[in-house]
């Protein structure tokens, strides 16, 4: 199926170290992340930290993206509703995330590799903890497989093939 | 669904041709989009009639589905008045657009036609000659087949057949364990061949520049395979959520058959009961449930 299938989960999963991304809003999650930091609150070595001016920056594609990549599991965080440094915009990341971690689990994507939390730039503990138990959860779950694109599933070329000329069959019975 | 059997397609057929005939003849439009009969029983196809003479082209049959209204973005920058004949779902696509900003209601004179439903030509065309032809997916869950904005209109409103949208397909694929999920989507989307058809024909879909146009993103790309087909799927959904007037083209349009509706369905489904219900297109007042929000929307990210 896949040029990577000599690899499975089982395999892996004895060392394996999760890779999670977290998409952190400048003016909150970012600085609860920099306050855990100075406060010297430890937190396994997994995360990416990638910053962005506001949760409502991130586009849903760029959560499906990091799969295709091959990142294990992702965080969007953001302000509290109410304390966005630009007002509203945690309010449209709300709308959308509701709907997008619901489709992600309508494809298969298990829910325990992609969450939405507010975290303040004075919640470093939550920051903490948020990642931490995200980290652990994966970890458990295994390295994720799903979206992946070094997994080529290549367009099964045989199957249009035989769809058209059954197709065209039709067409000229009709003619 | 039986109106499909009392409703008298000549009588309305004749009634779009007189009032194309009109509209050309007094200069009131320049254009008219209809449909034509195709080369198979099973397709009516769009045409565009300019001149008095060429109105007996016009046809009015069970296979007039596809919608027209996408049409009228080609004409926004041009001089033309264009006439189109809309049913239930041309209408509320117009309404879409007008709510994009994509056309001017003064460019277009909108010609409602109650509408008894449509045959579904996939099936169609896999029957045999003779048999009785099944309605379009779309038709059979249509909750307003009578137009909801017109200037002017033919025929006579039908009653609407379907009250409550069905949604046991996707509550289906919701008690399904997560493997076999992904494996059912994967199956599909490893039959999209990326010719973009369900996006060309879609009324909600109507950027100027698709970011699936745009090769350089970095992010999104032009591969064919399950991963990047599956990325184009569920983006090109989530661009359409709330705004998908459901009049079930993408579906009908696509050449691998992928079950598009399923993902529309599915953002209908939980925009209605995270938000409201929500029927798009059927003002041009109410905002998109994704071009806005409520302070009081349901919280589960603290
Ligand atoms: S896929 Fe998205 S960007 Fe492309 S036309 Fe549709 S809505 Fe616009
Ligand atoms: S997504 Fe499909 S059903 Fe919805 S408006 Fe577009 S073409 Fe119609
Ligand atoms: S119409 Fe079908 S095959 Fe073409 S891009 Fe859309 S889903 Fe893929
Ligand atoms: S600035 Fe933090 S969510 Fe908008």
């Amino acid at each position: 199926m896949s040029d990577n299938s000599v690899k499975t989960a089982n395999d892996v999963a004895e060392n394996f170290e999760p890779k999670i991304l977290v998409f952190a809003c400048n003016w909150c999650t970012y600085a609860g992340a920099d306050l855990a930091g100075t406060s010297r609150l430890q937190y396994p070595p997994n995360v990416r930290i990638l910053r962005v001016p506001c949760s409502c920056r991130v586009n849903p594609q760029f959560v499906i993206r990091a799969f295709q990549r091959g990142i294990d599991g992702v965080l969007v965080a953001g302000c509290h509703p109410g304390d966005c440094h630009y007002t509203t915009g945690n309010y449209y990341t709300r709308r959308r995330f509701l709907l997008i971690n619901r489709m992600m689990e309508y494809m298969g994507i298990d829910p325990k590799r992609f969450h939405t939390r507010w975290i303040s730039g004075a919640e470093g503990p939550k920051f903490q903890q948020v990642v931490t138990e995200m980290i652990e959860e994966v970890r458990a779950i295994g390295p994720n497989r799903k979206l992946r694109d070094d997994m080529k599933v290549t367009v099964n070329t045989d199957d249009i093939v035989a769809s058209v000329e059954a197709d065209t069959k039709v067409v000229a019975d009709n003619v | 669904m039986s109106n499909a059997f009392v409703y008298n397609f000549d009588q309305v057929q004749n009634e779009m041709r007189a009032m194309a005939k009109e509209l050309l003849e007094s200069g009131e439009a320049t254009m008219v989009i209809g449909w034509e009969k195709g080369a198979l029983p099973y397709q009516s196809t769009p045409v565009m009639i300019r001149s008095a003479e060429d109105v007996d082209k016009l046809i009015w049959d069970a296979y007039c589905q596809q919608n027209l209204s996408t049409y009228l973005i080609d004409y926004i920058y041009t001089d033309e008045k264009v006439a189109i004949f809309a049913k239930g779902c041309d209408t509320r696509a117009y309404n879409r657009l007008i709510q994009d900003n994509r056309i001017k209601a003064e460019k277009c004179i909108v010609i409602g036609v109650p509408c008894p439903g449509m045959k579904n030509a996939r099936e169609a065309a896999r029957l045999p000659e003779n048999a009785e032809v099944p309605m379009a997916n779309a038709c059979k869950e249509c909750r307003y087949p009578n137009p909801v904005v017109f200037d002017k209109r033919v025929g006579t409103d039908v009653t609407a057949w379907c009250t409550e949208r069905d949604f046991s397909d996707v509550e289906a694929i919701e008690a399904m364990p997560a493997d076999d999920k992904y494996a059912f989507w994967q199956s599909q989307y490893t039959k999209c061949i990326r010719c973009y058809a369900c996006r060309n024909i879609c009324p909600a879909c109507n950027c100027t520049s698709c970011i699936f146009d745009q090769s350089a993103s970095g992010w999104c790309s032009k591969d064919i395979n399950a991963s990047e087909n599956q990325f184009y799927g569920v983006t090109r959904a989530f661009h359409v959520a709330g705004r998908c007037i459901e009049c079930g083209q993408c579906e009908m349009v696509c050449p691998s058959e992928v079950p598009i509706m399923l993902m529309n369905k599915k953002f209908i489904k939980d925009i209605d009961s995270l938000f409201g219900a929500h029927e798009a297109g059927l003002d041009t007042n109410t905002p998109a449930p994704l071009s806005h929000f409520s302070v009081s929307d349901p919280e589960e990210f603290m």
